[in-house]
């Protein structure tokens, strides 16, 4: 700094400016812009990215901040995630930063292409709308509240319905050192909150959802028993989501938030590679429910009605193709292995159990995530 | 099962980081230990030190380590201005195979006044731990048993970090 004051020769001036300007990039030796960046944790302590966007397991948020800072500095990372289901497939991109290892910022786009199982619904709407021109069928129909077709399109293009959710999120840690702290039983503790919103509208109020956006929050609690090699993260959620929000928030009756629980335990094989299991607690906000039509009209009353059921069931739309709508949630389940060849990439695989989603049961597919940090 | 209600979940939540606060606070004894193993949930093993290879295997690795940390340039400039390596190898000999359960003392300073001066960063301290997990890769210490060592030495990070 002093040559730049202090020489009066031109070129020397410059050459004082751009070592300056290097130092500042560089950063390493001298103060400079990139001084705040650090990667100083451990090999694989921060964990991967889940698919909401923030640091933690597979499906569960953790008490870690994301990236590889330290308190000394920031840290950022991005995630792919891709999740083949037998009826879904679901792709999860992202960005987090972990700021001085207390605070974290994150953002993660959902997309879930549904392949066919909302096809029964289009083809369920297309013949009622067939039914409104109709002279006799069609007032009954403009009696119970349908009167255009558009209305009945339940949000489903055939073949082609995918479910697009941004999901932003931050967390803050309170207490507690998962690593250092050894000695003693208290763990890292974080809040953290989401706030969720579902571009799919009119198919979220086809499956009876309350909302479309919702916010959620929980508290993790993170801790390392290093003498066993073994972690474990425990998360309350606060959340009327179901599956995640992909299908919507709340039912019926509201938004219907509760305290759900979610777990993680992963056991350290390697410095680079972990094993582990996760469970995480879901809804049950539309169990059993069918789906409605044209803003709350029951699949059920319209073909158990006396005088469209005859004409319905003529179309092939009975009360059995009806109960193939019927919907349930399932808590979730996956196991997976996660490598850790740097600092600067992890890759995750898992085995995901998933079981009932929408109407499709069994639903047990694997899934693959891809993180990068810097 | 009861449901737990939002409330319920925040209230607990509070009073988990007051109790850790608190205890947080209370003086650090385990940096200020000269004898017997370091306090661990679950314990260290009884058989630690035997599977870490006994004394000499201790010796082996703070030789490894310190093979590793004056290797490293994020952090080999701190030893070479301000450690006595020699003595600081003899001293880790002792310490380490102390809090794995061998039968010495330490005798050295407490971990707080070794370091005081020190202004060591977190970003430091776990550059220290990648260089032990290379030391135990080194004498092909199994992970799971280095990560024994590793649980009775990383309670000295709030001793040992100051900045
Ligand atoms: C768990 C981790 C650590 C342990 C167990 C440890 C252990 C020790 C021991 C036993 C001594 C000798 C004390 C004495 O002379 O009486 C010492 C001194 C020293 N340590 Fe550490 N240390 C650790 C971490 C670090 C770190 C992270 C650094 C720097 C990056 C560091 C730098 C030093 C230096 C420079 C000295 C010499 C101080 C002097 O002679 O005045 N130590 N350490």
């Amino acid at each position: 700094m002093k040559g730049l004051k202090g020489s009066k020769l031109p070129v020397r001036r410059c050459a004082a400016l751009l070592a300056t300007g290097m130092a500042l990039l560089g950063g390493s030796a001298h103060a400079g812009i990139l001084d705040f960046y650090n990667d100083g944790k451990v090999l694989a302590t921060p964990g991967v990215s889940m698919t909401d966007g923030a640091g933690g397991g597979g499906i569960t948020p953790w008490a870690v901040i994301t990236g590889y800072e330290t308190r000394d500095g920031i840290n950022a990372d991005f995630h792919y995630t891709y999740v083949n289901l037998p009826n879904y497939s679901l792709n999860s991109l992202g960005a987090a930063v972990g700021f001085y290892d207390r605070v974290e910022l994150s953002y993660a786009y959902d997309i879930l292409p549904t392949g066919s199982t909302f096809n029964t619904i289009g083809l369920v709407s297309n013949a009622v709308g067939g039914l409104l021109s109709s002279p006799t069928l069609g007032p009954i129909l403009s009696g119970l509240g349908l009167t255009t077709g558009n209305q009945l399109a339940g949000g489903v293009d055939p073949w082609n319905t995918t479910i697009k959710m941004h999901v932003v999120g931050a967390k803050v840690r309170l207490i507690g050192e998962a690593i250092y702290d050894s000695d003693n039983l208290i763990p890292q503790v974080s809040v953290g909150g989401f706030y969720k919103w579902n571009e799919n509208k009119v198919l979220l109020e086809t499956l009876q959802a309350a909302k479309s956006k919702d916010w959620e929050a929980y508290a993790s609690i993170t801790k390392i028993f290093f003498p066993v090699s073994t972690l474990l993260n425990v998360t309350a959620r606060y959340t009327g989501a179901n599956q995640t929000g992909l299908t919507g928030f709340g039912g019926p009756d509201g938004d219907h938030k509760k305290v759900r629980v979610e777990a993680s335990l992963a056991y350290l094989l390697k410095k680079d590679t972990a094993i582990g299991v996760e469970f995480q607690q879901h809804g049950h906000n539309v169990d059993g429910r069918n789906v409605t039509l044209g803003g709350g009209l029951d699949l059920t009353s319209l073909v158990n009605n006396p005088l469209l059921g005859p004409t319905l069931k003529g179309l092939g739309v009975d009360s059995a193709l009806v109960s193939t709508l019927t919907q349930k949630e399932s808590n979730w389940y996956d196991a997976f292995v996660a490598f850790f060849p740097s600092k600067n990439l992890s890759i995750t695989m898992a085995m995901a159990y998933l079981g009932q989603i929408t109407f499709t049961p069994n639903q047990v597919g694997y899934y693959i995530s891809l993180q990068t940090s810097f | 099962m009861k449901p737990i209600s939002f409330k319920t979940l925040a209230v607990a939540t509070a009073l988990l980081c007051g109790a850790a606060t608190g205890s947080v606070l209370a003086e650090d004894k385990v940096a200020e230990r000269t004898e017997g193993k370091t306090p661990a949930y679950p314990g260290i093993p009884a058989d630690s030190l035997e599977k870490f290879g006994g004394q000499a295997g201790v010796d082996v690795w703070v030789d490894d380590l310190f093979y590793y940390i004056l290797a490293d340039n994020r952090i080999n400039q701190i030893f070479n201005t301000h450690g006595h390596v020699q003595r600081q190898m003899a001293l880790n000999k002792e310490l380490e195979s102390m809090v794995l359960g061998g039968p010495g003392r330490y005798t050295g300073a407490s971990m707080s006044a070794a370091h005081a001066e020190l202004g060591i960063t977190v970003t430091q301290f776990n550059a220290v731990v990648e260089d032990a997990y290379l030391a135990c890769d080194a004498a092909r210490t199994p992970y799971h048993v280095c990560n024994q060592l590793i649980a009775a030495l990383a309670p000295f990070e709030r001793a040992i970090v100051t900045k």
